[in-house]
Parts: structure tokens; sequence; C-alpha cells
């Protein structure tokens, strides 16, 4: 099952997204939890240690590209996404694992 | 199981990066803007075709607050999947730069987002059209 976690900035998704995460792990849900956000803060929403954060390295834009496809683009993966997680992901609370991206390119947004 | 914290803009998601998802929470305050927001992006997430697509009410401090996005909700066809109630706890916990569920695990609002936890659960693996490549 893939979630995602939308809405205004401020709305609470950030800790809203770190509690459900943790809470699914406790019950026994392999989780990974993924911070999409361009100012990611969902390291320390988790719990995760000064120093785990320190550690952690961003999944780099390159790891997806954006394919044209019928006249509509999509993301693909240039990796398998076992490679990406074995990487990247890092250990957070209660067995959750956690990547943060770096963010996709916009086209025309710096 | 993926838990994604979405950026807040909701134009990413006419560029696809939400498309491999099966559930999508749109976390809305009880006040009109943020309303809007959830009303823009319930059309989108069903043009995508997102399996499950739910907004969670949050910082809901009273009865009118509630009511205000159970309406909005209903308006708009959107599912409402929980209500979070205004937790001093979470302003606690980020004041100290702790994880909620460490400064209090039996805080109102985690006992509501046990509740997403059991939506979540009671649905089937849709795995996401197609999955991720």
């Amino acid at each position: 099952m893939k979630v995602a976690v939308a809405g205004k900035g401020g709305s609470g998704k950030t800790t809203i997204s770190a509690t459900l995460a943790r809470l699914l792990s406790r019950r026994g849900h392999p989780v990974m939890a993924v911070d999409g956000d361009p100012n990611p803060n969902l390291a320390v929403a988790l719990g995760m240690s000064q120093d785990s954060r320190n550690r952690m390295v961003r999944v780099p834009r390159d790891v997806m590209e954006m394919k044209e496809e019928g006249g509509a683009s999509r993301l693909v993966m240039t990796r398998p996404i076992e490679d990406v997680t074995a990487e990247y992901a890092t250990p957070a609370p209660d067995g959750v694992n956690l990547m943060v991206m770096t963010g996709v390119d916009h086209a025309g947004a710096g | 199981m993926t838990i994604t914290d979405m950026e807040a803009s909701i134009e990413h998601m006419s560029r696809g990066t939400i498309r491999h998802v099966d559930a999508m929470i749109m976390v809305t305050e009880p006040y009109f803007r943020s309303l809007e927001t959830v009303g823009r992006m319930a059309p989108l997430a069903r043009e995508l075709g997102i399996e499950h697509v739910w907004a969670v009410a949050n910082k809901v401090r009273s009865e009118r607050d509630e009511e205000i996005i159970r309406s909005y909700c209903a308006e708009h066809g959107v599912e409402l999947g929980a209500v979070v109630p205004w937790d001093e706890a979470i302003q606690e916990a980020d004041r100290e730069g702790r994880a909620l569920m460490d400064y209090d695990p039996e805080a109102p609002a985690v006992v509501a987002v046990e509740g997403i936890a059991d939506l979540i659960q009671a649905k089937p693996e849709t795995n996401g059209r197609g999955g991720q490549g």
C-alpha cells in the first residue's frame, strides 16, 4: 500500500505522516517513510536523533526521470527501487525507514 | 508500505509523482483556504485513478470546526477519513524537537491517527495501478 499525504503548508501533514508511519510500523507493517517536501522535516517528526539526521543522504534527483508518454509526462525510476532503498534509507524509531527526496526538477522552476 | 509526505503545492499531482499511490490523505484545517485545497486536489486525485481518497480534518477545536469540514466534504463528495483534534501535545513536542509519538503516545491526536491506520489496514492492496517500475 502506497499512501501519499498532502495538504496546504502548515496543515499538519508532516506530524500526521510521521505518526501514521510509526503506528503502522508498530502494528507490524514494514514502513518506508518518504519525505517529498522541498523543505524536509519528516526526520524530526519521526523522532530521529540529530546524529542520524546528520548522516542522512538525500536521494538524488537522477533516480527518477520524466518520460513523455502519449502527450502526458510521468516519472520513472532509472534504477531498481531496491538499490535506491539500500543506499538511501535510514532507520528511524519503531523500525520505520526514511528516505528524503531531493525533489524532482520542475521545468522553469530553477 | 510507503507513507510519503508530499510537497505542499498541488501542481505536482499533474506531473505524475503521485500517480502510483493507492491512497491519498488530504490534511485540512477548518478554514476556507485549507478546505479549498482539498476541493482542488480531490478531483485531480480521482482523475489520476487513485483508489482511496480521504480528507483528514486536523486542528479541530470545536464541534463547529468539525461541522465546517463535514459539510464541505459532503458538498464536494469527499470522504472524511478521520477527525484529528487540536492537541497541545503537538506544539509541546515540536518545541522540544521530539516526535509526538515519543512525547505522548496516548495524546488525543495519536488516538485519531490510529483511526487513519485502521482505514489503511482495512483496504486491500491495489499496488498503485501498475507499480513503479
